[in-house]
C-alpha cells in the first residue's frame, strides 16, 4: 500500500473517531434525515466486513513476532493494511450503527452494551494501530492487545446479534407455535401442547423417554411415566406434573431440570388451570366462560406478538386539523408519528350536526369518536358510518333512536361501542354484529332486560356486553340529612326557612317543637316556612325505596341587633375574629376552637357596650359560648348585664354564674342566657369574666381559662 | 545539528497538528448537521412536542384515589394468617434486620407482632384475598390489579406523599398530574387538565395535605392542579362578583388580555401568556364547572351505587362521583386525597370507620366507569404513601392496637387503563414485613403510569437549572407483568 493512501486512511480513521465522539455526546438530540436513515439501515450488512477483516488482522498481528514471519516484508505490510482497513470499516459501521440506533425500534440494555462495545473496539484498535510501531511494542503487547480486541469484537458482535435475532436465538428450541385465531383455538392443541412442545418434549419423546414419560401424544400423556400418572384431572394439587414444576429450582426433581429453559409463570399457571378444569383435550378456548382465568391467559398467549396498531392510511393535513380544533371539539393525535386521530366533543350547547359534518375532511383518520351526552340524532349516525377506520365510538346518553343504530353496521373496524343511556333496543343489537371485530358494547341504562342480555351474550360469545349496575331495590340506603341554606342562624325579625335536599322528589318533614319528625304527622316542607321566634327546627328527609335520613337539628335565634356596638377591652390576640361585629354577624361558629368566628378572652374581660336608637324592652341576653375542656376552653365565671337610658345611668339588670363543666363533659356550644329585670333600655353593658383558675381535675389546673364567644343574642 | 533535528520534528508536528485539527473540526461540523438544535439554547428533547403521547396510550385519563395517612395493608389487602399465630411475640431481628423505624417506636423495648383483627376471604375468579372491611371492593376484585409489593424510601407522611406525587421527597418538583398535563396537554379546554379534590375521615388522625403536592414546580403554571372544593364556591374566585354580568366580564377580560399582551411583548415572560390563557379558561370554566359540580342531576341509582355519603358534598363518596364526572369531561388527572388513615393507635375501630367511608365509593367508581365504557381508557389508582408495621405501636390487645409507619412493603391497587385486571402482583414474607417477590418501587409505579398514558418516562423531561428533570428522577422501570 502506498504511503499516501495510508496517510489518507489514517486521517479518515481520526476523523471518524471524532465524529463518533460527537454523535455519542449528542446521542439523544440527533435528527436523522430520511435519506441518511437508509445509510443507517446498511449497518447490519456492513458490519460483516470489520468482523471478518479485523479477525484476520488480529490473527496475523498475534503471530507477528514469530520467527517465520518476522522478516517477511509482505506479512508486515499485509497485516498493516488489513488492520487499517478493518479499523476504517469498523469506524464506518459504528457511525452507521449510531444513526440506526436513533430509530425507535431499538432500545434497552442490549443496545447500550452493543453500542459501547462497538465504540470501544474502534477507539482502542485505533490507539493500538498507532502504538504498534513504537519502540516499546513487543510480543507481549501484540498478543495481549489482539486477544483483548478480539474479545471486544466478539462481545460487540454478540450483543448486535441479540438485538436483531433476540436473546437465546441460537440455544432456544425451534418454535413451532402456529398462529391460530382465538375463535378456532383448542385449549389443549393450541395452548397446553405448545408448552409441552417447547419446554418438555426434548427429553420426553419417542427417542429419549426420560423417566419413561412421553409427552408427544394424548394417550402417552394420560398414561404417565415411571413415577405414576402425570396428573389427576380436576385435582392440580395432587398432580405429579404440577408438583415437579413447582419444586424449588435447585431441587433434584424439579422440572424442567435446571439449565434447561424454564416454564414462565403464565405457562405453569395455564397448566395448573387446565388440570384443574378437568384436563379436557377437545375443549375450545371460547367455550370457557369469558372471565375464566384460563381463558384470559390462553387469549393472551394466542395473541400475536406485536399488538401495536399499524395504520395504512396517510396522516391528515396538519392545517385542516388545526382549523377543525376548537374549545368544544378536540382533535388529538393518537401518538407521535401516528396518522390516527381521536375526536371528543364537549358542551352540549356548542354541538350541532354541522360540527360533526365538518369532520368529513378527516374521516379517514378518525379512530376514536366521543359524543357522550351530545344531542346526536339518527341522521348523524349515517355520517358517522362513513368514518370507516373508527375503532371506538362513544354514544352514551345521546338522542339516537332504536332505528338509527343500524347505520353503524358498516363500521367493520369498530371494537368498542358505548350505547349506555340510549334508546337502543334488544332487537337492534340482535342482528347487527355478526362477523364484526366488536369486542365490547356498553348497554347500561338502556332498558334491555337481563334475559335479553343473556341471549345477546349467547349469540355473541366474543363480545363483552357490559350491563352495569341496576338498582333492584335490594339496597336500601339512607338519605342524607336536609340542609339549611339560610345564610346564618340568627335573625332579627322573621326568617323564611330555606331547606334543601340534593335528591329530587323527596319529602322534607319538620317539627318546630323539638319533637322528632315522623313520616305521617309532621308537616312537609313546601318552600314556605316563616318563623318569628327562637326555636329548634328538626327536619328529616323521606323517600320511597330509601331509608329516611337522620334528623337534622337547626337552632335558630331571634335577636335584636344593636345600632352601635363597642368592645371596650381587647380580645386575646389569637382569637380576634372580626372584632366586635362578629358578635352580631348572625354567623354561628362550629365546635372547632380554631374556627375564625370565635372571639376569645383570657387576660381581659369581655366588656361590651351596646346602644339602641329606639328604647327596647329586653328580657334576655345570651352569650353563645364554646365549652371544650380538652382545649382549656371554659365558660365565663360570671356574666353581669347592666342597662339604662344612657351610658351614665346604668343599673345591674341580671347576673349569671354558669355551671362549670366536669371532667366527663363532652365539648359543646351553649347559649348562656341571662334573664333581665323588666326595664326599657336604650343602652346595655355586658361584662363577662373568663375563668381565672382552671379546676384541679384538669391537666392545666390553676391556669387561666380561655372563653370563646361567637354571638350575643338579645331578646 | 541536534537543534535542527528537534526543529524538524516540531515543524512536522505542527503541520500534523493543524491538519488533524482541521480534520477533527470537519468531523464535528459534519456531525452537527444531524443535531438541528445544537446552536439553539433550548436543547429539550428533539422531535417530540409536549402535548402528544410518545406512543399510542392505553389510558387517556387518571383518577388517583390517594389514601392519605397510609392505610394498613395488613387489615385490607395483605393477608397474613401467621401473624395471628404469633400474636404478641417479639418481631425477630432476622426479619427486621436493623431497618430503621420512626421516632415513635424506635425506643420501644419490644415489638409485639399483631395479626389483623378482621378476617379475610378470597373473592372473584382471581381468588384474591380481601379483608372483610372492604366488601364492595371484593365485588370488583376481578376488575382490579392488587400490588402487594410496593415500597418507598420515605418513612414520614409529608416526604412520602411528596415522593409519590412528585418523584422527590423534598417538594418543589412538578406533581404527577402536572407532568401528565405537560406531556399530554388538556383534553377539554374548558376545564383544567389537573384537578384536586379533598376529603377527610370522620375519625382518626388526619395528616395534612398541602397545595405544594399539586404544584407545577418548574413547569409552566398552566399545569398546576386546581382544587375543587365542596360548597357554593367550588373553585375559589371563579364566580363573578355581585353586580357584574357576563358581558362586562367579557369586555373586562378582553381589555386585560390586551394589556397583558403588551407587557408580554415588552418582557417576554412566558408566565404572562400563561396568565392570559388562565383568565380565558376561567371564563369558560364559569359555565362548565357549575354543571359538573351539580350532583343533584345524577339519577337515583347512581347515588345508590356510590352510597349515602355521595349526597353530602365534601365526602370521599361525593368526590368519587365528582371525579367520574370530571374525568368523563376530559380532565386528564383527577387527584383525590382522603385523609385519616394514620392509625398509630386505636386502629381496629378507626380503620373500620375509615374503610367504610371509602369502600363503596371506590368500587362504585370502577363499576360506573365500566358501564360507560370508560374504564378501558381511565386508570384508577387506590393507595397510600407507605404501609404500616406488623408490630403494635405501644400496648396491644387482640381488639385494640396501633401500627407505625412501614415503608418496606404496602399494598395498592390499580384498575382500567390497560392494567391487567383480576391479578395480584408481588408478595411479602409471612410476617408481612419484607417483600419476597417482585418489589415495586415508587419510581417503577410512576414509570408504569406514564407508560399507560403513552409516555416514555425517560423521555418526558424538562430542562431546568441546567438539568433535565423527570418524574422518575434517574430510575424506574415499567412493570410489564401487570400490563394487559
Amino acid at each position: 500500500m502506498n504511503t499516501k493512501l495510508k496517510a489518507y486512511a489514517g486521517n479518515l480513521i481520526f476523523s471518524l473517531n471524532i465524529l463518533i465522539l460527537f454523535l455519542l455526546f449528542y446521542d439523544d438530540q440527533l435528527i436523522i434525515p430520511d435519506w441518511l436513515q437508509s445509510v443507517g439501515r446498511l449497518h447490519p450488512m456492513f458490519l460483516h466486513f470489520p468482523i471478518a477483516i479485523l479477525f484476520l488482522a488480529f490473527i496475523l498481528e498475534y503471530f507477528r513476532f514469530n520467527e517465520k514471519f518476522r522478516s517477511q516484508e509482505f506479512y508486515a505490510k499485509f497485516t498493516d493494511a488489513l488492520l487499517l482497513g478493518g479499523i476504517l470499516s469498523a469506524g464506518i459501521t459504528v457511525v452507521m450503527g449510531l444513526i440506526l440506533s436513533v430509530e425507535d425500534a431499538y432500545e434497552g440494555e442490549q443496545l447500550e452494551w452493543h453500542k459501547w462495545f462497538g465504540v470501544s473496539l474502534v477507539f482502542i484498535s485505533a490507539v493500538f494501530y498507532v502504538l504498534r510501531n513504537s519502540k516499546f511494542y513487543n510480543l507481549v503487547y501484540a498478543k495481549a492487545g489482539t486477544v483483548i480486541l478480539s474479545l471486544l469484537l466478539i462481545m460487540a458482535g454478540h450483543f448486535g446479534a441479540v438485538l436483531t435475532h433476540g436473546e437465546n436465538f441460537v440455544m432456544e428450541p425451534v418454535s413451532t407455535r402456529a398462529s391460530v385465531s382465538l375463535e378456532e383455538a383448542l385449549v389443549y392443541d393450541h395452548v397446553i401442547q405448545p408448552v409441552f412442545q417447547e419446554k418438555c418434549i426434548s427429553c420426553h419423546n419417542d427417542q429419549k423417554l426420560k423417566g419413561s414419560l412421553k409427552l408427544t401424544d394424548t394417550l402417552s400423556i394420560l398414561k404417565g411415566g415411571k413415577s405414576g400418572k402425570l396428573f389427576i384431572a380436576g385435582k392440580p394439587d395432587l398432580s405429579l406434573l404440577l408438583e415437579r414444576i413447582h419444586l424449588p429450582l435447585g431441587a433434584k426433581k424439579h422440572m424442567p431440570p435446571s439449565g434447561k429453559p424454564q416454564l414462565t409463570e403464565e405457562e405453569s399457571r395455564m397448566l395448573y388451570l387446565w388440570v384443574k378444569s378437568q384436563s379436557d383435550f377437545k375443549q375450545k378456548v371460547t367455550d370457557l366462560p369469558l372471565n375464566d382465568s384460563l381463558r384470559i391467559l390462553a387469549a393472551s398467549s394466542l395473541k400475536p406478538a406485536d399488538p401495536d396498531e399499524q395504520y395504512d392510511f396517510a396522516a391528515a393535513d396538519e392545517k385542516t386539523v388545526r382549523k377543525l380544533n376548537n374549545f368544544y371539539r378536540r382533535i388529538e393525535s393518537v401518538a407521535q408519528g401516528s396518522p390516527a386521530l381521536s375526536v371528543s366533543f364537549f358542551n352540549k350547547a356548542a354541538y350541532s350536526a354541522a360540527s360533526l359534518e365538518e369532520l368529513s375532511a378527516i374521516k379517514k383518520q378518525i379512530v376514536s369518536l366521543r359524543l357522550s351526552r351530545m344531542p346526536v340524532k339518527d341522521a348523524e349516525l349515517k355520517l358517522i358510518s362513513s368514518f370507516k377506520n373508527l375503532e371506538k365510538l362513544d354514544l352514551n346518553f345521546t338522542d339516537i333512536s332504536s332505528k338509527g343504530i343500524s347505520a353503524l353496521k358498516g363500521l367493520d373496524n369498530l371494537k368498542v361501542l358505548s350505547l349506555s343511556g340510549t334508546a337502543v333496543k334488544f332487537f337492534d343489537l340482535q342482528s347487527m354484529f355478526a362477523g364484526k371485530n366488536l369486542k365490547e358494547i356498553t348497554i347500561w341504562n338502556t332498558g334491555i332486560s337481563d334475559s335479553e342480555i343473556k341471549q345477546l351474550k349467547q349469540q355473541y360469545p366474543n363480545i363483552n356486553f357490559i350491563s352495569g349496575y341496576k338498582d333492584d331495590g335490594s339496597s336500601m340506603i339512607q338519605l342524607s340529612k336536609p340542609v339549611l341554606k339560610n345564610n346564618g342562624r340568627v335573625f332579627s325579625d322573621q326568617l323564611a326557612v330555606n331547606l334543601y335536599h340534593p335528591r329530587k322528589s323527596i319529602a322534607i318533614r319538620y317539627t318546630l317543637d323539638g319533637s322528632e319528625p315522623d313520616s305521617i304527622k309532621s308537616p312537609v316542607y313546601n318552600g314556605n316556612l316563616l318563623i318569628k321566634e327562637s326555636l329548634v327546627l328538626k327536619t328529616k328527609a323521606f323517600k320511597e325505596g330509601w331509608k329516611s335520613s337522620e334528623t337534622a337539628v337547626f337552632t335558630l335565634f331571634r335577636s335584636i341587633k344593636p345600632d352601635q356596638i363597642s368592645l371596650m377591652k381587647a380580645p386575646n390576640e389569637n382569637y380576634r375574629a372580626a372584632g366586635a361585629n362578629s358578635l352580631f354577624d348572625a354567623q354561628l361558629a362550629d365546635i372547632d376552637p380554631n374556627n375564625n368566628n370565635w372571639l376569645g378572652f383570657m387576660e381581659n374581660d369581655l366588656v361590651l357596650n351596646l346602644n339602641f336608637k329606639q328604647p327596647k324592652n329586653i328580657r334576655k341576653v345570651g352569650l353563645n359560648t364554646l365549652i371544650s375542656t380538652g382545649s382549656s376552653v371554659f365558660p365565663a365565671q360570671s356574666i353581669h348585664v347592666y342597662g339604662g337610658t344612657d351610658e351614665k345611668s346604668l343599673s345591674l339588670l341580671g347576673i349569671l354564674r354558669p355551671a362549670m363543666p366536669g371532667k366527663e363533659d363532652k365539648p359543646g356550644i351553649k347559649n348562656l342566657e341571662v334573664t333581665l329585670r323588666n326595664k326599657t333600655v336604650s343602652c346595655l353593658k355586658i361584662v363577662a369574666k373568663p375563668l381565672i383558675k382552671i379546676p384541679s381535675w384538669h391537666a392545666s389546673k390553676g391556669k387561666p381559662a380561655l372563653m370563646l364567644v361567637d354571638e350575643v343574642l338579645i331578646n | 545539528m541536534e537543534k535542527d533535528f528537534l526543529e524538524h520534528g516540531l515543524n512536522f508536528n505542527r503541520r500534523r497538528f493543524l491538519s488533524r485539527l482541521s480534520l477533527g473540526l470537519g468531523s464535528v461540523a459534519l456531525g452537527s448537521l444531524l443535531v438541528p438544535d445544537i446552536f439553539n439554547g433550548d436543547s429539550s428533547d428533539s422531535g417530540w412536542v409536549p402535548g402528544i403521547p410518545h406512543f399510542a396510550p392505553k389510558a387517556k385519563r387518571v383518577i388517583y384515589l390517594f389514601q392519605n395517612g397510609a392505610p394498613s395493608q395488613l387489615e385490607l389487602f395483605d393477608y397474613k394468617p401467621r401473624l395471628r399465630d404469633l400474636m404478641g411475640q417479639d418481631l425477630p431481628d432476622s426479619v427486621r434486620r436493623g431497618q430503621r423505624l420512626t421516632g415513635m417506636t424506635a425506643n420501644q423495648t419490644s415489638f409485639p407482632m399483631v395479626g389483623s383483627f378482621v378476617d379475610f376471604k378470597q373473592y372473584g375468579d382471581s381468588r384474591s384475598w380481601i379483608s372483610d372491611l372492604l366488601p364492595h371492593t371484593a365485588r370488583v376484585v376481578d376488575d382490579i390489579c392488587i400490588i402487594r409489593s410496593m415500597y418507598t424510601e420515605a418513612i414520614n407522611h409529608d416526604p412520602a406523599l411528596t415522593f409519590f406525587q412528585t418523584g422527590a421527597q423534598q417538594g418543589n418538583r412538578p406533581s404527577m398530574g402536572s407532568w401528565l398535563s405537560y406531556g399530554l396537554g388538556s383534553e377539554n379546554k374548558n376545564l383544567p387538565s389537573f384537578t384536586v379534590l379533598l376529603s377527610k375521615g370522620r375519625q382518626g388522625n388526619n395528616q395534612g395535605v398541602y397545595s405544594k403536592l399539586w404544584s407545577s414546580g418548574f413547569l409552566d403554571s398552566v399545569h398546576q392542579g386546581v382544587q375543587f372544593s365542596s360548597g357554593d364556591d367550588p373553585v375559589l374566585y371563579l364566580k363573578d362578583p355581585d353586580g357584574m354580568n357576563k358581558q362586562e366580564r367579557r369586555k373586562f377580560l378582553d381589555h386585560l388580555s390586551q394589556l397583558n399582551q403588551i407587557s408580554y411583548e415588552e418582557f417576554g415572560d412566558p408566565e404572562i401568556s400563561t396568565k392570559i390563557q388562565q383568565y380565558e379558561m376561567a371564563y369558560r370554566m364559569q359555565t362548565a364547572v357549575p354543571d359538573i359540580m351539580d350532583l343533584s342531576k345524577e339519577p337515583d341509582d347512581i347515588i345508590k351505587l356510590y352510597g349515602s355519603d355521595s349526597m353530602i358534598p365534601g365526602t370521599f363518596a361525593a368526590n368519587c362521583l365528582l371525579a367520574r364526572k370530571l374525568s368523563e369531561n376530559g380532565v386528564r388527572f383527577v387527584q383525590l386525597y382522603h385523609q385519616g388513615w394514620d392509625h398509630h393507635g386505636n386502629l381496629p375501630n378507626d380503620i373500620a370507620s375509615q374503610a367504610k367511608e371509602v369502600d363503596q365509593a371506590s368500587a362504585a367508581l370502577i363499576t360506573d366507569l365500566k358501564q360507560r365504557g370508560l374504564l378501558d381508557e381511565t386508570l384508577v389508582i387506590w393507595g397510600g404513601e407507605f404501609g404500616r408495621t406488623n408490630y403494635s405501636q405501644g400496648k396491644w390487645t387482640a381488639g385494640n392496637y396501633g401500627r407505625d409507619h412501614h415503608p418496606r412493603c404496602f399494598s395498592i391497587w390499580m384498575a382500567g387503563g390497560g392494567i391487567k385486571p383480576g391479578i395480584s402482583y408481588g408478595e411479602t414474607d409471612e410476617f408481612g414485613y419484607n417483600i419476597v417477590k417482585d418489589p415495586v418501587h415508587v419510581h417503577d409505579f410512576q414509570a408504569t403510569i406514564l407508560n399507560q398514558l403513552g409516555l416514555n418516562h425517560e423521555k418526558l423531561v424538562f430542562k431546568h437549572l441546567g438539568r433535565r428533570y423527570r418524574l422518575t428522577d434517574v430510575s424506574g422501570k415499567v412493570i410489564n407483568d401487570i400490563l394487559a
